[in-house]
């Protein structure tokens, strides 16, 4: 699993059917870094440091095996600091509450 | 998933069955990388698309049986430049 700041979410109308509606976010491995698309069956907004699962873990994660996800949230972090931009110094604030 | 924009067609009709009749595009990533991807959306040259790789990109070629390692999943309605390389 890794660690990713969710940047925003990402609107594609045209997708393959086997996509569904699940909601699609970009996320970043930390500020300034590259940036992928993940599937988030949790319910996260911006700014918010997730984790995230590759492989096919994330097939799984993101609801059913035959779902076509190579990274899928799994779970919002309570409390992270992106150790490589101290200057931000932005920690995540979602406080625990469940929003699964 | 990725975020890769369309550059051209490709064209290969000396390929492997499991390949079957897909269409390929070339696709670039923010660093100008090229990959070549499947298509079973339509994307044109110029779009913004989602990619997916590693084993479900062949369960999004609609055909587990396809073997692909990158495949188009949907083409990106708001996207600019800018926040792609950023």
């Amino acid at each position: 699993m890794k660690i990713f700041r969710v940047e925003g979410t990402l609107v594609a109308t045209a997708r393959i059917g086997n996509l569904d509606s699940h909601r699609l976010l970009v996320v970043q491995e930390r500020i300034g870094g590259g940036k992928q698309v993940a599937v988030d069956p949790v319910g996260c907004k911006p700014g918010d440091w997730v984790i995230a699962v590759g492989s096919s873990a994330a097939r799984d994660a993101a609801g059913s095996k035959d779902y076509p996800s190579d990274l899928t949230i799994v779970g919002i972090i309570d409390y992270w600091e992106d150790e490589g931009s101290p200057g931000d110094g932005r920690a995540a604030s979602a406080g625990g509450e469940a929003r699964v | 998933m990725n975020i890769h924009r369309v550059t051209s067609d490709l064209v290969a009709t000396y390929r492997t069955a499991s390949l079957a009749d897909k269409s390929l595009r070339v696709v670039e990533d923010h660093s100008g990388n090229l990959e070549v991807a499947l298509d079973p959306v339509g994307a044109k040259p110029g779009d913004f698309v989602i990619t997916i790789g590693i084993s479900a990109a062949r369960i999004a070629a609609g055909d587990p049986r396809i073997t692909t390692d990158l495949t188009i999943g949907g083409i990106i309605d708001h996207w600019s430049e800018e926040r792609w390389r950023g």
